[in-house]
């Protein structure tokens, strides 16, 4: 219903006034402002002082507002369908082999990030050397090739194959030689498929050469056993090693394999049970094993073979002709020979040289000792080197005749590392078709007409065998991640065989290998490895003309004794120079120099003096008519008149990383006797330009510190107190602070002074557990490298008798031949009174109940303070932002070898100090899994980066309030000291003595 | 205003003839009320090209990270820390004079307070950006305050010396300040009263309403008798503090008791060095002669040969402690530093601090302006050494002989540093344009009671015995270059 009445607000609206009338057009009561304000005038008007208040307020808000911005999310992508192997935050671990040594790589997401020794593997060793460690790296190396290419333009593989084919076709029909040269395969598979190649292709052979050559060992023991290999060696079984220059704790064969056994007699355990093997080293340059050696005497590389003849007259009372006159070493020879011949059976020789007369009587003399079956194994002999410098030339011969048709080139680099580069390019040149399966464009592959890239052992099938009986097997862990295709599937391609790569490893395997073990192709992929031989060989009797042999010797040394004797040697980190793209590895330091990205000539001190060269100074060192200029290191211990020169070096197309790193030293080898030498006499002149080398240690000495505390091995006996500074009446010390309960676990570490050999394969894997950044030579230079373990190495030089470790003595001493060395592995000593904690304005490191001291980098805001007040400046700081700086090139720098980075540990911005951790993350995991599974954290159970990959087992840690733990035993031991305990920082890493077994004379 | 008659044994404060009130203004105005000269142009565009260079220094720094320095994994402070100890130590005259000698009634104080304050606050600019720019992450700076926050309440570390800095450089920075502006107060009044315009309005802001009543004259000197007491402890806290962020540490050669009065005096020293400088130019191209005497001078150069002195003890107790102590990495850290890679830095050390002071036991010396000022700048460069051989010689041989390592500065930290002096003028310099640098209504006080026009009328009044006037005479005559023939032949009883 309608209604009509109406209500009328007030008496103006029932009169309808006029001003009612007026005031009721509007909107509202009072007429707004706005046309007055919009127009110029209003605008033009000064704002009040509120109004400007409150547009800056406004403006000030909404610019915080928007400035509250939050930082990107970058968000992971789940899988759509998850493989069911893949545990986002889990990692696989799958068995595989690298270098012929049974390892666990770890994968997260599907890509490897770091491995491990097999801890189950038997025949080689339990540990990894650097080289092994630092790998992964190289699968995300982004130098390497994408494509297969022909004359360097990439092409499909069906385009490769086809021109492949009708090359070999054509060689074949033209009676022209097929030949696959590479350095020793002894991988079962690659060489099953090398067999179909060359039934296929009757003209092919297959030429093995390595670029550090044994066949002067492999040809003497053809000669003097009937047998063509090299042997191995259990140096467990030694009590007594002596060897001419041979770096058999490094480089030499397999330093790694020797390491773990050697040690076995000189760590505390052996210690415990009153033994210790005695090493004596003759040798040139100051090589690791020789730093480890309890009596060294340097030598010059042509008084080697005299050094032998000496002791082999020594040992057997004969008086063949050609000792040494060298008065220092005729005096350790016959302290030596009496040693050698009273620990008859568990004494053994070993050489260096590649040379057929020197092997040959050093299997004269091991013959005598009795070394060969428990020492010197020739039954599950070596298979690592197997490369004939006799087949090269023959291959060089017949190439440079025109007599070859297709050459492939297999890990093989003779461009680089042949000691005559023009020799190898001139014989290419005549080659009708050169191939190079090289995964990058190096210095052979550009020379060849093709180029077909392999990956890396992380993406393929394959196997190994590094010892007669012990087969190892490599499975992908990730697909090929560029075009690349395995070398035996091409053999296999261009042979017509069309078998898959996986069916033909696992065929080869099923019918060759696991026929007879009782194990079935699953149980290898997880087992990774099956060892068929014995624990050692059998005796063998060396047939050795000792008067011919003696003489031979006598007549090569003669040509290359001089005033100056050159020594090439193979380097820790690059080896033959096939890692010379590995940044981790360019940066790891020698571990007798600490010279990171760069090889030198290591020069004795005072003969450096006598040339007149200084720090910092360069040499032209000549040698076979070849010369390089290279900065001069003066280096303790090495003999007089000679100059030492890292092999690896120089590489020009290796990639980013490794071009133009140091010199190519190879020119400077020559060919005696059908075998590659590393001796030569040699000119060393003073250069006129400086250099300054990278070294992560700069001054050598302790100062006559305790920070190391060393005894002799008889002073031990009596007391193994000895100089540990451990005595029954500890003096009461006193706290400032609280004590704190532990009550979980305790984390700590024992490091056996006499175990570290100083490898430095540690320091690559603390580096690769913990994103530890690459900085590079420069940086190195302003002693910025960040590793958070290092190997302080410290020498001692003696001269008649006294031992100088002060810098002030040191500079009257004239003879720098004499010196010790002692490794010392340095690392967060997570003191239980930190100094760092203290100081640290933000709480940014602070300790843990579990006596770990912890750095929260997200709270650091980088005052440097704590690293200036740790007394063992173990932090690291991050001076740049170095895994995402364009200047550090060599290192992160790229999206693709991120991908390497353990998602486990953040990398660390710029500004942020960083140091070891304890693996806390691997802590962490342990735990975890223990309390998965319902049970306490085992011993063992949790193992540190730099401790797994420790082949000498030098490094234990474990939990300090369990009793029986390992490390708790160790820490036990009366040769435990702490670094420092004096100034009462408590900390958490135990050292033990250095024990020496000196000659007592 | 003064009450009594000053004594004839004592030094005139003021020299010049027939001066007055408002003289004194016209005289101290004189630079902020006219146009600058050419003298403080040339100075004014050398510091600010200073300036820029610190400004490059220190945005290169934060753009690419503190490896632009030298630093290193062992030598993780070297220049940045020196800079900054330096800076903080020179401000401590500053407070000293203002504060310390305020509450001992020396009067002489008057005429150098003002600048020595600003001085004060300048150089604790400087070194508060060091505080900054040092850390690797400067963004983060103010987690050094334990402010409220939402990362999980995280605190400081309250045992961290360099928290104990952050509270001791604030507190300084801030009770300086206001102490200075208190003072200046009555000043800016002036400068308002006399001027017109914009630069009324803003001196009439500026001075806070200051009306020169009674009330407001007598509060003034409340005020500034509670900020001198505040001020005072600090003039000993605040390098005490400094140096313990040395002192409380494991390092040889950091672990020292002694630190804190070496440090107090270390900067006493450093700060007189660096109010000479200032000064003895000032007086010259202001014309403040009549205001800074002879007698100022004199005083300020006995003051650094003191504290030289102490600082020079202070060297050699640390030796002998070293020594004393029997503990071997003690022994080192001293016997490097003598005759280490660094011995030139301590050598230079030694030379400036030690033994250049003591050339002030002559008069001649410590009454010659050239030589003083030469020498002002020796203490100061020595006194940056000291910083320098403190810091570095310690770090970079410490425990473990693997990691010693060399320093090499870079261009950045030169940059830093020489960025850093010409930051410091360039303020030095404006205030000089926009403030008096003398502070107007104390000298004002002193003009009844110590100027040498009230003595030498009391002279003429025969107040004095004639001995006394004579002895006058020669100290007047001996060295005051403000002082003429005329002035000392009026000292005659009429």
């Amino acid at each position: 219903m309608d209604s009509n009445k109406k209500y009328w607000k007030g008496l103006e609206e029932l009169n309808q006034t006029p001003a009612f009338v007026e005031s009721n057009k509007g909107e509202f009561a009072e007429p707004i402002p706005v046309e007055d304000v919009l127009n110029e005038a209003g605008l033009s008007t000064r704002a009040p002082r509120r109004d400007f208040l409150k547009a800056l307020g406004f403006g000030l808000g909404a610019v915080t507002l928007a400035a509250c911005n939050r930082t990107p999310v970058h968000k992971a992508v789940p899988y759509v369908i998850k493989p069911e192997e893949i545990t986002p935050g889990i990692p696989n671990f799958y068995a595989s082999s690298f270098n012929g040594q049974s390892l666990l790589v770890r994968t997260r997401e599907g890509r490897p990030i770091s491995v491990e020794a097999n801890p189950n593997a038997v025949g080689l060793n339990q540990g990894t050397d650097a080289t092994t460690v630092a790998s992964v790296l190289d699968l995300y190396d982004m130098s390497k090739l994408q494509n297969p290419q022909i004359g360097g333009k990439d092409v499909e593989w069906s385009k490769l194959d086809s021109t492949v084919i009708a090359a070999l076709n054509k060689a074949v029909s033209g009676g022209k030689q097929v030949v696959l040269v590479s350095d020793t395969i002894n991988s079962p598979s690659t060489l099953a498929a090398i067999a179909r190649f060359t039934t296929k292709y009757p003209t092919a052979s297959h030429v093995q050469v390595d670029a550090i050559s044994y066949s002067g060992i492999i040809e003497a023991n053809k000669n003097t056993f009937g047998k063509a290999v090299v042997p191995s060696y259990h140096f467990a079984n030694a009590q007594v090693v002596v060897s001419v220059a041979a770096d058999f704790l490094g480089t030499w064969l397999s330093g790694e394999e020797h390491t773990q056994d050697y040690i076995k007699n000189r760590d505390h355990k052996s210690l415990k049970n009153g033994k210790m093997s005695r090493h004596i080293q003759f040798e040139s340059g100051l090589s690791m094993t020789g730093s480890n050696a309890d009596v060294r005497i340097a030598i010059k590389p042509s008084e080697e073979g005299a050094v032998l003849i000496s002791l082999y007259n020594e040992i057997t009372g004969q008086a063949l002709a050609g000792g040494t006159t060298n008065a220092k070493a005729q005096v350790a020879i016959k302290l030596v020979a009496k040693e050698l011949v009273n620990a008859k059976g568990s004494s053994v020789v070993v050489a260096g040289a590649n040379d057929v007369n020197i092997q040959s009587l050093v299997n004269a003399i091991n013959t005598q000792l009795g070394a060969y079956g428990a020492i010197i194994d020739l039954d599950n002999y070596s298979k690592q080197y197997q490369g004939s410098d006799l087949a090269f030339q023959q291959f060089l011969t017949a190439a440079k005749a025109g007599q070859v048709g297709v050459a492939l080139f297999l890990n093989s680099n003779p461009v680089y590392s042949y000691f005559k580069s023009e020799d190898v390019k001139a014989a290419l040149s005549k080659v009708d078709f050169s191939l190079s399966f090289s995964d990058r464009a190096d210095e052979t592959a550009t020379e060849t007409k093709a180029i077909a890239p392999r990956p890396t052992y992380l993406e393929t099938w394959g196997d190994a065998s590094a010892k007669e009986g012990l087969f190892t097997i490599i499975q992908p862990t990730i697909n090929p991640v560029f075009n690349t295709r395995q070398v035996e599937q091409s053999l296999l391609v261009w042979a017509g065989d069309n078998t898959n790569i996986y069916d033909f490893v696992k065929q080869n395997w099923e019918t060759n290998i696991l026929a007879g073990t009782g194990k079935t192709w699953k149980d290898i992929l997880q087992q990774g490895f099956v060892y068929k031989g014995t624990s050692t060989g059998s005796a063998y009797l060396a047939q050795v003309d000792v008067a011919a042999v003696a003489s031979a010797i006598v007549a090569e040394a003669k040509k290359i004794a001089g005033d100056v004797e050159l020594k090439l040697y193979e380097s820790t980190g690059m080896r033959d120079g096939r890692y010379a793209n590995n940044a981790y590895l360019q940066e790891l330091p020698d571990p007798i120099s600490k010279v990171t990205w760069d090889n030198y000539a290591a020069l004795n001190p005072k003969f450096a003096e006598q040339l007149g060269v200084g720090e910092n100074g360069t040499v032209t060192v000549e040698a076979n008519g070849q010369s390089i200029t290279l900065p001069a290191l003066m280096q303790p211990g090495q003999a007089m008149g000679t100059v030492s020169v890292a092999l690896g070096y120089g590489r020009t197309k290796v990639g980013k990383a490794g071009n133009k790193v140091g010199q190519n030293a190879y020119p400077l080898a020559s060919l005696v006797n059908g075998t590659v030498q590393l001796s030569a006499k040699a000119t060393v002149s003073k250069a006129s330009n400086t250099y300054e080398l990278a070294q992560t240690q700069t001054h050598h000495t302790i100062e006559g510190r305790n920070i190391i505390r060393e005894t002799t091995f008889a002073k031990y006996l009596e007391d193994p107190n000895s100089e540990s500074g451990r005595f029954s009446d500890t003096h009461k010390t006193y706290d400032l602070w609280n004590k704190f309960e532990q009550p979980g676990h305790k984390w700590v570490m024992a490091i056996d002074l006499n175990a570290c050999t100083g490898c430095g394969a540690c320091i690559v894997a603390c580096s690769v557990e913990n994103n530890v950044p690459v900085v590079g030579r420069d940086e190195v230079r302003r002693r910025r490298e960040m590793h958070w373990l290092r190997i302080d190495r410290y020498y001692t030089i003696e001269e008649n008798g006294t031992k100088f470790t002060e810098e002030k003595e040191i500079a009257n001493v004239q003879d720098f031949e004499n010196v010790t060395v002692v490794h010392q592995p340095m690392l967060c000593q997570h003191c239980e009174h930190a100094p760092c904690e203290t100081v640290c304005p933000v709480l940014a490191t602070v300790h843990s109940s579990e006596g770990l001291n912890h750095m929260a980098y997200n709270r650091c805001f980088g005052t440097r303070y704590c690293a200036n007040n740790c007394p063992y400046k173990v932090r690291r700081f991050n001076w740049f932002n170095y895994w995402n700086d364009s200047r550090f090139d060599n290192y992160l720098n790229n999206e693709f070898t991120q991908l390497v980075l353990n998602p486990d540990v953040t990398t660390r911005s710029r500004g942020v100090m960083e140091k070891c951790s304890m693996c806390i993350q691997r802590i962490q995991a342990g735990k975890l899994q223990a309390k998965i599974e319902n049970r306490k954290v085992k011993d063992g159970d949790i193992q540190m980066a730099c401790q797994a990959a420790c082949s000498a087992n030098a490094i234990i840690f474990g939990d300090a309030n369990d009793p029986e733990s390992e490390v708790s035993k160790a820490l036990r031991n009366e040769r435990v000291y702490y670094v420092l305990e004096e100034i009462n920082v408590q900390p958490n890493i135990g050292y033990m003595t250095k024990v020496r077994n000196t000659l007592e004379a | 205003m003064s009450s009594h008659n000053e004594s004839i044994l004592r030094e005139p404060l003021i020299t010049g003839k027939n001066i007055t009130y408002a003289q004194v203004t016209d005289d101290i105005l004189l630079p902020v009320e006219n146009k600058p000269n050419k003298a403080w142009w040339i100075g004014f565009i050398v510091a600010a090209l200073g300036a820029m260079l610190w400004v490059v220094s220190v945005g290169y720094t934060f753009w690419t990270g503190i490896g632009a320095w030298g630093l290193n994994k062992t030598v993780g402070w070297a220049w940045d820390i020196t800079d900054f100890v330096w800076w903080v130590g020179i401000g401590h005259a500053g407070t000293l004079i203002s504060a310390v000698l305020l509450i001992f009634r020396q009067n002489w104080r008057n005429s150098i307070n003002r600048s020595a304050e600003a001085m004060t606050i300048f150089a604790v600019i400087c070194a508060a950006t060091y505080v900054v720019a040092h850390m690797g992450r400067p963004w983060l700076a103010y987690w050094i305050f334990p402010l409220p926050n939402q990362f999980g309440s995280l605190w400081v570390n309250f045992n961290s010396p360099l928290v104990w800095d952050a509270f001791a450089i604030s507190t300084y920075f801030t009770v300086s300040l206001v102490f200075w502006y208190c003072g200046l107060l009555p000043d800016i009044a002036s400068i308002r009263d006399r001027a017109k315009g914009l630069k009324q309005k803003i001196y009439g802001i500026m001075s806070f309403g200051w009306n020169g009543s009674v009330k407001t004259w007598q509060r003034f000197e409340i005020v500034s008798l509670i900020l001198a007491g505040i001020s005072t402890p600090l003039v000993l806290s605040v390098h005490t503090i400094v140096s313990m962020d040395f002192a409380t540490s494991v390092i040889p050669g950091w672990h020292t008791t002694i630190f804190p009065p070496y440090f107090v005096a270390g900067a006493i020293f450093s700060g007189f060095a660096m109010v000479q400088t200032l000064l003895l130019i000032l007086r010259k191209v202001l014309n403040f002669e009549h205001y800074i005497t002879m007698f100022h001078i004199e005083s300020m150069n006995k003051i650094i040969m003191v504290t030289g002195s102490i600082v020079g003890i202070a060297y050699l107790t640390e030796l002998f402690i070293a020594w004393y102590s029997g503990s071997e990495y003690e022994m080192y850290a001293f016997a490097n530093r003598i005759a280490g890679p660094y011995a030139w830095a301590y050598w230079t050390m030694m030379t400036c601090n030690v033994i250049s002071p003591q050339l002030f036991w002559f008069k001649k010396i410590r009454t010659s302006i050239p030589i003083s000022w030469v020498l002002s700048i020796v203490v100061n460069i020595g006194m940056w050494f000291e910083r320098f051989v403190i810091i570095v010689t310690s770090l970079h041989r410490d425990y473990l002989p693997s990691s010693w390592a060399m320093f090499y500065p870079s261009w950045v930290d030169v940059g830093v540093f020489v960025g850093s002096i010409g930051l410091f003028f360039t303020l030095f310099l404006l205030f000089v344009r926009f403030l008096p640098s003398v502070a107007i209504a104390e000298v004002k006080l002193l003009l009844k009671s110590s100027s040498l026009q009230q003595k030498t009328k009391l002279v003429q009044e025969g107040a004095f015995p004639a001995e006394q006037v004579e002895h006058f005479r020669t100290a007047l005559s001996s060295k005051y270059d403000s002082v003429t023939k005329e002035d000392i032949k009026e000292l005659e009883i009429k």
